[in-house]
């Protein structure tokens, strides 16, 4: 039997897609490079996905998994072919423990379906990355994802106990955090599917606050906005969320959602402060007095829930907003150091501006964690080519700040041959030995994470930096 | 007390680098003779795990203490691992900063040790885990290759996050050399309570401390720890709750604390201001403090549903075995720390095995956290083996193929 007889019979007709028509959905996700699987499987349970792994082994085939395909970095792509398992039917919550505030679920859960499935028992889920009408638990975890809230609330990692793993060999195994040894559940979080395929997870979930206020303050340009950001932190207090988005972010998303932006401004910040009532008219005017300091040119606090839900709405709904400006846009996911967020988006827009782009921020600013949009045409060849040398500076100039080159979409397919900006050799070799011990044979999501070469026989960085563009 | 022969020896056996690159060159040294080390910090958490095999000397890192960046309008921090948590926590309390790491001993304890030691504490349910704070590792591992993970960002998802395989990970794959942490700005005041439980009262109390509002930093049910701990019980215990926050908060918490404890049928609280922390330090230090040869310190951790049942378990355990029991429950994670004690060292150690046993039977996670070298070598120290262990052992196997670190005292004999 072949690859397509043998996942048939083991995982049923129904589960398995073969047709080249719908092999192309599954070649893509959130970034612009794809390339086919030879199958797609739909498994149910933990035993299908073990099974499908064990058939893929035996064909030679290596296997990817999916969640809903939003990634920005190619991370779902199934960039040697392959199976991929995608995890659209195993989106359920499995059980809820609200003494012990935690969940049971599965990894094709969306986000924001958990906490809207539990919210009558007063409790949530934290992480909030924008995507999550759509994306799935098990791909947040598989990216480490964050969100606005993550700035003090952490990041997905902070929130997994305990998972259920597939290996490269279709073994079933679980992690725990109430087990006493190796912390391999914070290990295999962001580890992108290349040590093994998260089949459940064991969430922690957070008490809903008791108040919650939101704020928008408006400001002259981005550098201001930013830097009422980096007194905020410097101030010693940290909201739940600081978020910014410029001019033309707000321009986008007014003409969409309506969201109340003030037009006229150069960027806006949105704040939000979680917490107990007692506390809030103190916080409120020690980070408005900050925000006019810094030059706030208008401040306005939501009075209502359906005011917080608007404007919050506008953040989330940003990239996709940016329509109307350029068929495409490329979103690149960096993070500096809080205090050099200023410094980082002037070179931003002077890297835009060298290379003749339109770009917008919209940025998780309280973690220093930087999203310029570039827009383009992917038609066009020449802005192609724009976007690919506006995005290396902006790498490399926020790795020069101190920064990173991936503050939480990830290293994907795209990024796999920058890694070596922030890590020595020895570095890189070392969490190849992870991959080593998980994943010896590279079956698992192959051609991501690492650059070519490591953890084979030689080890080198690659010469150059390159960044492919997205969407 | 030692003679001078063996004091001597015990200094040649010590290496204590005073450099990353020297320490590097001590394990490769090691690593090249197939000479076993013992990874020591501030040797607070010597009673965890056994004794390393075969190891003749011990790598101490307490020289690597230097504060290498402090970016305190970041928030972020980069320190030497042998830097004492209480040497972190004051040059952070110069700009109104900390860290909730939580573990015992804050004088000797090094960064590096509680972080190997995978410790926690009791504010993680408010404030996360001490690797929650972690954003970037430099190791030295098996073979003297000096690695970094992370950075000095707060989000990063730059490759693998390995920091988290280090931390809890018991000095077997390598040696934290240097740790780079998120910072909070500190709580702008703390609050003690402490209230003396009357015969009969300690459910409701731990149920209406369970349905506080606002919720406490840390509670803990305290019975025994006589001096050791502020406060004094009554025939139910003692209730220690710790408050952190704006004053506004505080108020606020301290009248709900009052009216939940007085409906539990409690009459007095005390409440402790100046110094609040130091009684929260010395909660702490209790978690893993020995008398000599003639006690051992459990931790049952667990969710605090089944609390009570551990809780008696312990009680019913150590009366049958003709020893002594003080205890610690910590009411926000559930964890239960019971010191057991004998008369003396001699009744302690005839009955200590036996009741290891038991214990273990009743309670199959019970990990020892303090008790002295050769009486722990025979007990079950680490508890119930976890799902996983084969693959624990294919990491260690992979790092640290030669067994140069620590051999034998984590879990599986890893
Ligand atoms: C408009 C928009 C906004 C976004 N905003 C944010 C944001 O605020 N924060 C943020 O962090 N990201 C954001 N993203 C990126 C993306 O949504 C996240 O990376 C998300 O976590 C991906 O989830 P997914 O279910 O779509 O996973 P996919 O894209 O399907 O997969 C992502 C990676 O995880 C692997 N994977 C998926 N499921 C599993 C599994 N069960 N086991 C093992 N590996 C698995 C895949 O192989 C792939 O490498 C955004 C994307 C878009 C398009």
């Amino acid at each position: 039997m072949n690859l397509h007889e043998r996942l048939t019979e083991a995982l049923g007709r129904d589960a398995v897609k073969t047709q080249p028509e719908d092999l192309a959905v599954y070649a893509f996700d959130a970034y612009s490079q794809a390339a086919p699987p030879n199958a797609v499987v739909l498994p149910s349970s933990t035993q299908d996905v073990a099974a499908a792994v064990k058939i893929s082994n035996a064909c030679g085939e290596p296997v990817v998994p999916r969640g809903a395909g939003t990634g920005l970095c190619g991370g779902a792509v199934p960039a040697k072919g392959g199976v991929v398992i995608s995890f659209a039917r195993m989106n359920r919550l499995l059980a809820l423990d609200v003494r012990n505030k935690r969940a049971h679920v599965q990894p094709g859960l969306i986000n924001l379906e958990l906490s809207e499935q539990i919210r009558s028992s007063g409790l949530f889920y934290a992480p909030d990355p924008s995507s999550q009408k759509v994306s799935t638990i098990g791909g947040n975890c598989a990216t480490n994802a964050g969100g606005p809230h993550c700035l003090s609330y952490g990041t997905t990692v902070n929130h997994i106990l305990g998972l259920e793993i597939v290996d490269e060999r279709g073994e079933i195994f679980t992690t725990s955090l109430d087990d006493i040894g190796y912390d391999l559940t914070g290990t295999l979080v962001g580890s992108e599917g290349t040590l093994g395929i998260i089949c459940a997870i064991d969430v922690r979930l957070m008490k809903l606050p008791e108040s919650v206020r939101v704020w928008l303050a408006a400001f002259g340009d981005v550098e201001a906005a930013s830097e009422t950001v980096s007194a905020i932190i410097g101030a010693g207090i940290v909201p739940t969320a600081l978020e910014i988005m410029d001019d033309v972010i707000v321009g986008a998303v007014e003409a969409a959602y309506g969201a109340g932006y003030p037009t006229d401004a150069g960027a806006v910040l949105l704040i939000e402060q979680a917490g107990f009532a007692d506390d809030m008219d103190e916080r409120e005017s020690a980070i408005r007095e900050i925000a006019h300091e810094h030059g706030a040119i208008s401040w306005r606090a939501a009075k209502t829930q359906a005011e917080c839900d608007l404007l919050w709405a506008g953040r989330k709904g940003a990239a996709g907003a940016t329509g109307r400006y350029a068929p495409n846009y490329y979103i690149q996911d960096v993070c500096v150091p809080r205090s050099k967020l200023p410094t980082a988006l002037h070179s931003v827009t002077q890297s835009a501006r060298r290379h003749g782009l339109k770009v917008g921020n919209v940025f998780h600013a309280g973690d220093g964690n930087l999203h310029p949009l570039l827009m383009y045409d992917k038609r066009d060849r020449q802005q192609v080519a724009a976007v690919i040398g506006a995005g290396n500076e902006i790498l490399q100039t926020c790795v020069d700040l101190g920064g990173t080159i991936s503050g939480e979409h990830g290293i994907g397919y795209e990024k796999r041959d920058t890694l070596s900006l922030v890590f020595s050799t020895d570095d890189l070799a070392t969490m190849a030995k992870m991959r080593d011990v998980f994943d010896p044979r590279r079956v698992l999501n192959p051609e991501k994470i690492f650059p070519a070469g490591v953890g084979c026989a030689e080890v080198k960085p690659p010469d150059a930096a390159y960044v492919i563009s997205n969407r | 007390m030692l003679s001078q022969t063996a004091k001597a020896d015990a200094a040649a056996n010590r290496i204590v680098p005073k450099t990353v690159a020297k320490l590097q060159e001590a394990v490769r040294e090691a690593h090249q003779q197939g000479e076993p080390l013992v990874i020591e910090g501030g040797n607070t958490l010597s009673g965890m795990g056994k004794a390393p095999t075969r190891a003749a000397r011990t790598l101490c890192t307490s020289a690597l203490r230097k504060i290498h960046a402090y970016s305190f309008a970041d928030l972020t921090i980069s320190v030497g691992a042998g830097i004492t948590l209480r040497g972190l926590r004051s040059a952070l309390a110069e700009h109104g900063q900390f860290i909730p790491l939580d573990a015992p001993c804050a004088q000797r304890a090094t960064v590096g040790g509680t972080l190997a030691a995978g410790w926690l504490g009791p504010r993680r349910h408010l404030y996360g885990r001490p690797r929650d704070y972690v954003i970037g590792t430099q190791i030295v591992l098996a073979d003297g290759t000096l690695a970094h993970a992370g950075g000095m960002v707060v989000k990063n998802v730059t490759g693998y996050d390995m920091s988290k395989l280090y931390i809890g990970s018991f000095g077997t794959l390598g040696i934290l050399t240097s740790v780079n942490f998120k910072t909070l700005p500190a709580p702008q005041s703390a609050r003690v309570f402490i209230a003396k439980l009357p015969e009969n009262s300690r459910l409701r109390a731990i149920n209406a401390i369970a349905q506080l509002n606002v919720p406490p930093a840390a509670a803990l049910w305290v019975y025994g720890f006589r001096k050791a701990i502020d406060g004094e019980d009554g025939n139910d215990g003692r209730i220690f709750i710790l408050h952190e926050g704006s004053a506004a908060l505080i108020e606020r918490a301290s009248r709900d604390v009052r009216t939940a404890l007085g409906r539990a049928g409690v009459p007095e609280t005390q409440i402790i201001d100046t110094g609040a922390l130091g009684a929260f330090d010395r909660i702490l230090d209790a978690c893993s403090a020995t008398i000599g040869q003639r006690s051992i310190t459990y931790r049952f951790s667990g969710n605090l549903d089944d609390a009570e049942t551990r809780l008696r378990a312990t009680y019913v355990a150590t009366h049958q075995s003709g020893l002594a029991a003080e205890s610690l429950l910590d009411l926000m994670n559930g964890d239960l720390y019971a010191r057991i004690s004998g008369k003396d060292a001699h009744a302690f150690c005839e009955r200590i095995e036996a009741l290891d046993d038991a214990l273990h039977v009743q309670i199959p996670k019970a990990v020892v956290v303090a008790c002295e070298s050769p009486i722990r070598q025979v007990l079950n120290v680490w508890g119930s083996t976890p799902a996983a262990l084969d693959r624990m052992r294919a990491v260690k196997a992979t790092f640290d193929p030669a067994g140069t670190l620590n051999p034998g005292r984590f879990i599986g004999d890893i």
